[in-house]
């Protein structure tokens, strides 16, 4: 039985998501409050309830599995002036590509990635590996062990995910051929 | 001119193939390969011609296309019921097929941390952002090849060298630099095509083909396209 949210709890959550760096969970809100019967996902709820009539312009995503306080989408122009790249992630199209290799077909060995993509992409995947968007995983078990990689927490908070299912779904050829140029927009689960 | 790019950051041989094949509306089952080995072959020398350094890949591909094509002349026996013939080009085909399947994930990537970077986030510091400048950062709007293709539609424009033996006048990358900086001083934004024109003969369109990707990884310009296979445009970055 759940326990009722009230006031306090609301205000010691709110407080927790402005002061932590990293997307806030249950386990991480149970040893704060030193309790484990308040459910995150529902004081979550009540708070977005009331920034939205208080009008605040802050908003909570589900990010990474855990919780974090952001600015609305509509101040980005505002901001964006003062905080350039905030955020933003500067991935080359070879950087890009290769994560989404790995994001898609994951465990994977870096001869399936070179595979698809025509080319070695040991350098890249160095690169991702540094910045943390992508870490070993094991070893095959086939011909010399080859060492497996797949993304990392930091590759679903850098792409506004929740889980590796929220991934937009691989498309098939005849979907990208046929609609030409036209930018298809991704089904994104809204915050 | 020791001066080398390095495509790693830019892109690969199967990009070189969908490019042609998306420029000419190419049905990516039935691919006409002596025209796209043509094609691939021109822009290998092209590119050996601009100091590209081309990788181990894209001779390999250039390999591989040969192959099948000759395989295609080779005359077929009768198919049969347990043997049905195989189109030498069905690996290709697959792989290609594939490749545009995660291009087109990792544009849907691009499209995920748009939006993720619309929400600044907070109890983090958000001024160390990452000032960083990735060298193919500056190639998004635009693809490597589509470059290529207007500096070979020129080339082929130029008049072909006298055998004649003529000294050549060196020409140096900062004075090709400082003159399409100079081209900035009354315009935002000049044609990529409008600055090859400056070039009198092919050695001054390689040195400006070289200083635009120079100042592309400096951060000084970009390059953008309104809709693919049209105008590009480079433009003047707002850092000065």
């Amino acid at each position: 039985m759940a326990h009722p949210i009230t006031e306090e709890i609301l205000q010691i959550t709110e407080a927790l998501l402005t002061a932590s760096p990293d997307p806030l969970t249950q386990a991480r809100l149970n040893q704060s409050l030193q309790r484990n019967d308040i459910s995150l996902p529902e004081v979550v709820a009540a708070l977005q309830k009331q920034f939205q009539e208080q009008q605040r312009p802050v908003d909570i995503v589900a990010v990474a599995g855990g919780y974090q306080l952001v600015t609305r989408a509509e101040y980005q122009p505002y901001l964006q002036r003062l905080f350039r790249k905030a955020g933003k992630l500067s991935l080359t199209r070879a950087a890009l590509e290769t994560l989404a290799v790995v994001a898609y077909r994951q465990p994977v060995t870096r001869m399936e990635i070179d595979q698809i993509r025509g080319v070695n992409s040991g350098s890249v995947l160095r690169a991702l590996l540094e910045k943390e968007l992508v870490a070993i995983k094991g070893r095959d078990e086939g011909m010399g062990r080859p060492l497996l990689y797949g993304t990392t927490p930091a590759f679903l908070q850098a792409f506004g995910l929740n889980r590796l299912s929220d991934l937009p779904k691989l498309k098939e050829i005849g979907e990208i051929m046929g609609d030409g140029e036209a930018a298809t927009p991704v089904d994104y689960a809204t915050e | 001119m020791a001066y080398h790019v390095h495509l790693e950051n830019f892109e690969g041989p199967l990009d070189l193939l969908l490019y042609f094949i998306q420029r000419d509306k190419i049905d990516i089952y039935d691919i006409p390969i002596a025209h796209i080995t043509a094609e691939y072959l021109s822009y290998l020398e092209m590119m050996e011609v601009l100091n590209l350094s081309v990788a181990g890949e894209f001779i390999l591909l250039a390999a591989t296309l040969m192959h099948i094509k000759a395989r295609m002349l080779l005359p077929r026996s009768e198919p049969t019921d347990d043997e049905p013939i195989e189109d030498p080009r069905q690996v290709l085909i697959q792989q290609l097929i594939e490749y545009q399947r995660f291009k087109k994930a990792s544009e849907d990537l691009r499209w995920l941390a748009e939006l993720r970077s619309a929400h600044y986030p907070i109890g983090r510091t958000v001024n160390g952002g990452d000032n960083g400048i990735d060298p193919g950062e500056y190639l998004r709007d635009v693809s490597l090849f589509q470059l290529m293709g207007v500096i070979k539609e020129i080339m082929d424009r130029m008049p072909k060298s006298e055998p004649l033996q003529v000294e050549v006048e060196p020409i140096k990358l900062d004075d090709s630099i400082r003159a399409i900086h100079q081209a900035f001083a009354s315009a935002r934004r000049v044609s990529f095509r409008q600055v090859l024109k400056t070039a009198r003969h092919i050695q001054e369109v390689v040195v400006l083909f070289l200083a635009v990707l120079e100042m592309m990884r400096r951060g000084m310009i970009v390059a953008q396209q309104p809709t693919p296979f049209e105008e590009i445009y480079l433009m003047r970055t707002l850092t000065d």
